[in-house]
């Protein structure tokens, strides 16, 4: 079976930081798989290497077992690999509604409509009442939601969401984890989802991968990683109960 | 003291000299707007319009027929703006953004200079005019002169498309959304690299359009966009750099402050009253009328 995404041997220095150090990770079509790890593990510097942000020094993406590398961002976002920012990158002039229209624009695929498209995310993201209004006036949660919502206009093969549960109320939380299950369900995308949250990564992600100091470090369910002592020593601190 | 008749004329042709002011004021904050860059050779492309204006109505199309010889200079500003894009600026842009407007600044700077100077060595620096043989237009008991109504008239029409486009369009919604967030866009699967080489021939063509309609009222000659590139600094100051509704607006105000202080004060200082306006603006609110202060990356 092949994979959705596949990164083999990526390889990225910032100056004297080996920020990732030979990192091979796959996501199945279908899975929902968690990314942990600390800060400056390198989860951050991965996404941007499989999402085309910077090229990495070494190693090579797959896209549903073709290579992606190479292609700049815009070109890997038509082929179906969506990602979310864990600051959002919305269009804050623009209105909710806008901000869905624009990303749909330029994956739309032939033959559906973008202003039933957006409708329809509008009453997903729980943002009804909020549609007409600039993106820049939306709470941090309503803003997290439009991201996503955005990320979901058109139907991606593949989801990478950094860090979408970052200091956000719990209702919204909710909403979004009610997003990511639906659009799994519905349309077999596959995702990796980079989160600190155990309670949300054990509920979402059947399995993890721990990244800690730009190398994978461990993969497995998130209680089987959990009790690895490399793990709990660098990452958690403790063992999860 | 004074009549009512010269108010209401003073008004008017403050108005539409406004209007070609903010077409050049347009075309710096909108390519500023989206590319994050200053296109100081915006006097250049402005002069090249004139320039294809006056040789397409002296040599090619004839006075009659000056409203084609206006849309084909456009798009030949167009057309121009396009290639030096693509060879000159996306070079750089495709790498990371750390010098990309100081880049910007001196290749720019270096164009302005070329092209001026190409213009001399090909024209000479002798003083051309297509003429213009619409006839004088009568608004009231007031007359104006054909070429500065038709270019007023023109003017608006650009500024009603260009509106249109961006409010209206899919490639408007793009524009604006790059305007935003240029990341942004990109995840959503938009090539900034090409809406950038849009932005940047719709901004200089915005300039050649009012090369071209002031060709016949301020002349063709090397360094003619000198001056209404000044006043598009100027207005962009005064509107806020990155507002379409601030070009628009100061535009306006810049030509009705000049036109006043001409008949009222003393035409010997027409160009100092914008100056006075820009101060004072940058006084009472230094981001301009509807400047940000910040946008996201």
């Amino acid at each position: 079976m092949t994979a959705a995404l596949e990164a083999i041997g990526l390889r990225k220095r910032f100056g004297t930081l080996q920020a990732a150090n030979d990192v091979t990770l796959s996501v199945h079509a279908g899975e929902i798989r968690g990314l942990i790890g600390p800060n400056g593990a390198g989860k951050t510097t991965l996404v941007n290497l499989v999402t085309g942000v910077y090229p990495p020094d070494s190693g090579e993406v797959k896209l549903a077992g073709q290579s992606i590398g190479g292609l700049a961002m815009h070109e890997i976002a038509r082929r179906g690999l969506v990602r979310s920012f864990q600051v959002t990158r919305l269009f804050g002039n623009q209105t909710v509604r806008e901000n869905l229209l624009t990303s749909f624009y330029a994956r739309r695929p032939a033959n559906v409509d973008g202003e039933a498209a957006a409708e329809r995310m509008i009453r997903l993201t729980t943002l009804g009442p909020l549609a007409d209004t600039q993106a820049k006036k939306l709470s941090g949660g309503q803003r997290a939601l439009l991201q996503m919502g955005c990320g979901f206009m058109v139907p991606g093969s593949c989801y990478v969401l950094d860090e979408p549960f970052a200091g956000i109320n719990p209702v919204i939380k909710e909403t979004i984890l009610e997003m990511i299950v639906a659009v799994n369900r519905e349309q077999g995308a596959a995702f990796l989802v980079v989160s600190h949250e155990m309670a949300i990564i054990r509920q979402l992600c059947p399995q993890v991968t721990v990244m800690m100091e730009g190398r994978v470090a461990a993969q497995g369910t998130l209680d089987e990683v959990a009790r690895l002592p490399a793990v709990v020593a660098g990452y958690l601190g403790k063992a999860l109960e | 003291m004074f009549s009512t008749e010269l108010v209401v004329q003073t008004f008017i042709s403050g108005v539409m000299i406004g209007v070609l002011y903010a077409l050049m004021a347009l075309g710096i904050t909108f390519i500023y707007s989206i590319m994050r860059m200053i296109n100081w050779a915006m006097g250049e492309f402005y002069m090249i319009g004139s320039y294809l204006q006056y040789m397409l109505v002296a040599w090619l199309l004839g006075p009659d027929l000056w409203w084609l010889a206006i849309l084909v200079s456009t798009a030949g500003v167009f057309v121009l703006g396009l290639l030096t894009e693509w060879s000159l600026l996306k070079p750089i842009f495709s790498k990371p953004p750390e010098v990309r407007g100081d880049y910007a600044t001196v290749i720019t700077l270096a164009l302005l200079l070329m092209l001026r100077s190409l213009a001399t060595g090909i024209a000479g620096p002798n003083q051309f005019t297509p003429g213009s043989n619409l006839p004088i237009v009568m608004v009231g008991p007031m007359p104006l002169a054909g070429a500065r109504v038709a270019a007023f008239v023109f003017a608006l029409v650009a500024l009603g498309v260009f509106w249109a486009v961006l409010r209206y369009t899919w490639y408007g919604l793009a524009l604006r959304a790059t305007s935003q967030s240029r990341v942004g866009v990109q995840t959503a699967g938009i090539d900034v690299q090409r809406v950038d080489r849009m932005a940047f021939g719709i901004g200089v063509a915005l300039a050649g359009l009012a090369g071209a309609l002031l060709a016949p009222v301020f002349l063709v000659f090397p360094t003619n966009g000198l001056v209404t590139t000044v006043k598009g600094f100027e207005i962009v100051v005064i509107g806020g750099l990155g507002s379409i509704p601030g070009a628009l607006i100061a535009g306006v105000a810049l030509g009705l402050v000049e036109s006043f202080g001409a008949a009222f004060v003393d035409s010997a200082y027409q160009n100092i009253y914008g100056f006075a306006l820009v101060l004072l603006i940058l006084v009472l609110r230094p981001n301009g009328l509807f400047g940000e202060r910040g946008r996201e990356a």
